[in-house]
């Protein structure tokens, strides 16, 4: 498997990278829309019960169902598999986010207010920095969760590692059939891995110590 | 902030396809607005869905390759494999991951199940479809290979469920239970199985989705199921059966889902 | 009785008066006003206690005055200008509000948290950082020790503390309170009760305060309204004038019976006469210290620390080494404008049978003791007697 890897090891690399920027991507465009979507579900409640269902129900779908009807949508093209990764990445990071900005207790939210603060402060300067830990960890469901999305996806639409798991199976018998599967699975394990890693960076640097588990 | 740790626990490695905070929490729900919307939503959405997809399989002008792929037959016998492919994962599973479970709730195994569970939610950050081909270069192509996929698929939900609504029993009512002379064995069976079982069966249906979902992935190694639609329609250029072919499984996932929801709210003991 | 509560009062008034002027609010929806037609002056530099049952309209009354609730119909005024001239936000951050367990940001700092309102006005960042030691020191809370600290590693009191410290950040004319010290317990709230009078002396705001508790409203209010439902004033008054005479049946169920033991919380600390005793400085010869308790036939000392705040009142047996140390124990201590029930509490809790008394900023003024109050409450008895023989002459008289 070494002699393997290391024949290919630029493309290698570079497919590793794909898929993680994908992801990345994916996951970042998601988390904001999520985030959005949140404030706004959590100031009407009557949107909260429909929004958990429709999201329970989102996370149902087949990954493969879903880029076969990207295909169908937009064909062959990278923003297909970017689409159909963030719409599975968003659903844990809005379901977190709504759970995140309801924990905020209410009296910190009068007493920023009764200090003057404007409902826009008040969300950017009290209620997020509170809801973040929750939608951290919201963020980084997603991204383990998006990492098997794009290797899907990478069946037809896209770039990543995805695409060696096919090549292995499609030369099967063939002598490198095993090492081109295993090398891609162990290699997205591994880069989700990375982005968990980085994630986790991520949260000892935005997370208050005052609030940090 | 109490969900803080409820979510942060459900996120870790793990990979939970509702994206829900654990099950221990949901213990004692009453049938608020959003639990009526899951029983309700589901089922006419889907008997609606399906519905339009009859009409529009009866009505459309099919070329002769659309025509053989969406057959009847064709079609019935994919949704028959699929299902298949479902429940036998789905009732292996639970035998794999309930007995388990309780195992690691006993004696000196206790020990050992936070090592488990963490094995477990590292594995299944492997994703599916590298899982699957490569049990098939392994064990061979076939129907047994794909259920072996998806049993180690779905056995995580389960077991950590089950591990937490064990843990989750009050364990004075575990005292009681031997005070008045049951056996541990019995105290098992009458007590902390039923107070765990809603808990349980939230796992189950955790693990019943994420199986229909990767079953379409079965037929990468021919084990047949609604994914074989969808990718001859890829290969063939047909985005009709592609999308019929995520319809039917998008919907079939629905109906599980609601399915294990409905069980749900049925195991739940009255008066918890 | 003496209703002299201004003593020493040497800085001018810093606060500014409130009038509201018939202000009503009414939810949609529900049949009876929360507040009924409210008019009311506060004057300038004086704590009002709101107090009354649950569901009278003090907390609804005291948030109309920062706009938190709208009145639905009335005038607010603050040193005669109407508050809705400016936007809510621009008013909010002139008035201190301060609520109960401080409600302070988890995610900030202590010094971040109380900058929040001197950084919306603009200050700049060496006139914040010293504005935020400034209060952190007038709260007594060392700025070095704290400044950096998060609101989960401090105490329920502490908080309370910084809490007080973040109203009065950009120096607000006014501030209003609602229940500022319900969440701590009851030595706690005492202590922070003392330092909030002791605070008042040095600033003079305009307080306006909240709580369901009749002590504390008589402890900390230069006058009291007692509301009852519908935002109705039962009475508005010295707390002397409140316990002494009820406007109706309805106050004196609320006050409670006026026995010699609740006029002892009328009366302050700084209203008898301070007892002197021997202090000693952290750090001076031992020896010294005990020369001088000896010559003075005191058999212990107060230790004072480098700003004459008491720290520590040990036996001279229990002076050890050359120099005297930093006391260990947590010594309880007593605001001059303490009521004398809080003092008497306070000793008998301590072995010495009295009590250590501070004044501005903690600093140390001498001690009350366990004879000064007795007597002082016969002379209360004594003068209730006279009282009651002066009605009856009346009464026979007519």
């Amino acid at each position: 498997m070494w002699d393997f890897i290391r024949e290919r090891q630029d493309q290698l690399l570079y497919n590793a990278f794909q898929h993680f920027s994908l992801v990345m991507q994916a996951v970042l465009v998601a988390s904001v829309l999520a985030v959005l979507l949140a404030v706004v579900i959590v100031r009407y409640s009557w949107l909260q019960g429909l929004a958990n269902a429709l999201s329970a129900i989102g996370l149902t779908i087949p990954a493969l169902a879903l880029v076969g009807v990207m295909l169908a949508l937009t064909g062959i093209q990278p923003i297909s598999a970017f689409v159909a990764v963030a719409f599975y990445a968003l659903l844990p990071v809005l379901r977190n986010a709504v759970v995140g900005l309801q924990g905020v207790d209410p009296t910190l939210v009068e007493s920023a207010r009764g200090m003057g603060m404007s409902p826009l402060a008040v969300l950017w300067r009290v209620r997020l920095p509170l809801a973040w830990p929750v939608i951290h960890a919201g963020v980084r469901t997603s991204t383990q969760m998006a990492m098997g999305i794009a290797a899907i996806a990478a069946y037809i639409l896209g770039p990543g590692l995805g695409g060696y798991i096919f090549t292995g199976l499609a030369q099967i018998g063939g002598a490198n059939a095993v090492n081109y599967a295993l090398v891609a699975t162990l290699g997205i394990v591994l880069v989700a891995l990375v982005a968990d890693v980085l994630l986790l960076l991520l949260g000892r640097l935005t997370i208050s110590k005052g609030i940090r588990a | 902030m109490s969900a803080t740790s409820d979510a942060t626990a459900s996120a870790g490695a793990t990979v939970d396809p509702t994206g829900e905070a654990p099950a221990a929490k949901r213990r004692g729900r009453r049938l608020d607005p959003e639990m009526l919307l899951l029983l309700v939503l589901p089922p006419v959405l889907v008997a609606l869905a399906f519905g339009a997809w009859v009409v529009w399989r009866q009505t459309a002008d099919l070329d002769s390759v659309e025509q053989s792929q969406l057959a009847w037959s064709t079609v019935t016998s994919l949704m028959v494999e699929h299902v298949k492919l479902t429940v036998v994962a789905g009732l292996l599973v639970v035998a794999v991951a309930v007995p388990l479970g309780i195992a690691l709730t006993r004696g000196r195994l206790k020990a050992a199940s936070p090592v488990v569970v963490g094995l477990a939610n590292a594995g299944q950050a492997a994703p599916a479809v590298g899982l699957i081909v490569l049990l098939a270069l392994w064990l061979g192509f076939g129907f047994g290979t794909a259920i072996i996929a998806l049993v180690v698929y779905g056995v995580l939900p389960v077991l950590r469920n089950t591990i937490v609504g064990l843990q989750g029993v009050d364990p004075t009512l575990v005292e009681a239970g031997r005070g008045i002379g049951m056996t541990s064995a019995s105290v098992l069976l009458r007590v902390e199985l039923p107070l765990a079982l809603p808990v349980i069966m939230s796992g189950v249906r955790t693990a019943l989705v994420l199986i229909v979902g990767t079953a379409a992935l079965a037929t990468f190694i021919d084990a047949g199921g609604l994914g074989a639609m969808i990718v001859s329609g890829i290969n063939l250029f047909r985005n009709s059966l592609v999308v019929s072919g995520a319809l039917l499984v998008a919907l079939l996932a629905l109906l599980v889902e609601w399915l294990g929801r409905v069980l749900e709210f049925v195991a739940r003991p009255k008066g918890v | 009785m003496t209703t002299q509560h201004t003593t020493g009062h040497t800085s001018g008034i810093s606060g500014a008066e409130i009038r509201l002027e018939e202000v009503v609010k009414r939810y949609p929806g529900q049949k009876t006003a929360a507040v009924e037609s409210l008019s009311l002056t506060i004057p300038a530099g004086e704590i009002v206690m709101f107090v009354g049952p649950s569901g009278c309209g003090k907390t609804t009354s005291l948030k109309m005055i920062n706009r938190l609730i709208e009145p639905t119909s009335g005038t607010i005024l603050i040193d005669g200008e109407d508050v809705r001239k400016s936007s809510a936000d621009e008013l909010r951050r002139k008035i201190g509000y301060v609520i109960q367990g401080g409600s302070l940001f988890p995610h900030m700092t202590v010094a971040k948290n109380i900058a929040i309102v001197p950084k919306m006005l603009g200050w700049d960042a060496s006139r914040v950082k010293g504005r935020v030691d400034d209060l952190l020191d007038l709260v007594g809370l060392d700025p070095s020790r704290y400044r950096d600290r998060y609101p989960r590693e401090l105490s329920g009191g502490q908080q309370q503390r910084v809490g007080v410290a973040r109203g009065l950040a950009a120096d607000p004319p006014v501030i209003l309170m609602d229940e500022p010290f319900g969440a701590v317990d009851p030595i706690t709230r005492q202590r922070l009760q003392d330092e909030l009078l002791s605070i008042q002396r040095e600033l003079r705001k305009t307080i306006v305060c909240v709580t369901h508790d009749i002590d504390e409203a008589i402890k900390l209010g230069d006058r009291i309204v007692i509301l009852r439902e519908g935002g109705h004033i039962a009475q508005y008054d010295t707390p002397e004038v409140v316990l002494a005479s009820p406007a109706d049946d309805f106050v004196s169920d609320f006050v409670g019976s006026g026995s010699t033991l609740k006029q002892l919380s009328l009366a302050r600390v700084n209203e008898v006469d301070l007892r002197e005793t021997v202090t000693a400085r952290i750090g001076e010869p031992t020896a010294d210290a005990v020369q001088r308790a000896e010559a003075a036939g005191e058999r212990s000392v107060i230790v004072l620390d480098d700003r004459d705040r008491p720290r520590g009142w040990p036996w001279l047996r229990q002076l050890k080494g050359d120099r005297i140390v930093e006391p260990t124990e947590d010594l309880v201590t007593v605001d001059e404008r303490s009521t004398l029930n809080d003092a008497l509490d306070t000793m008998l809790t301590s072995s010495h049978g009295a009590a250590v008394v501070t004044g501005d900023r903690d600093r140390y003024i001498g001690i009350v003791t366990f004879d000064t109050v007795t007597d002082h409450m016969r002379l209360l008895e004594d003068r209730a007697v006279e009282d009651r023989a002066h009605e009856q002459a009346a009464g026979e008289r007519a």
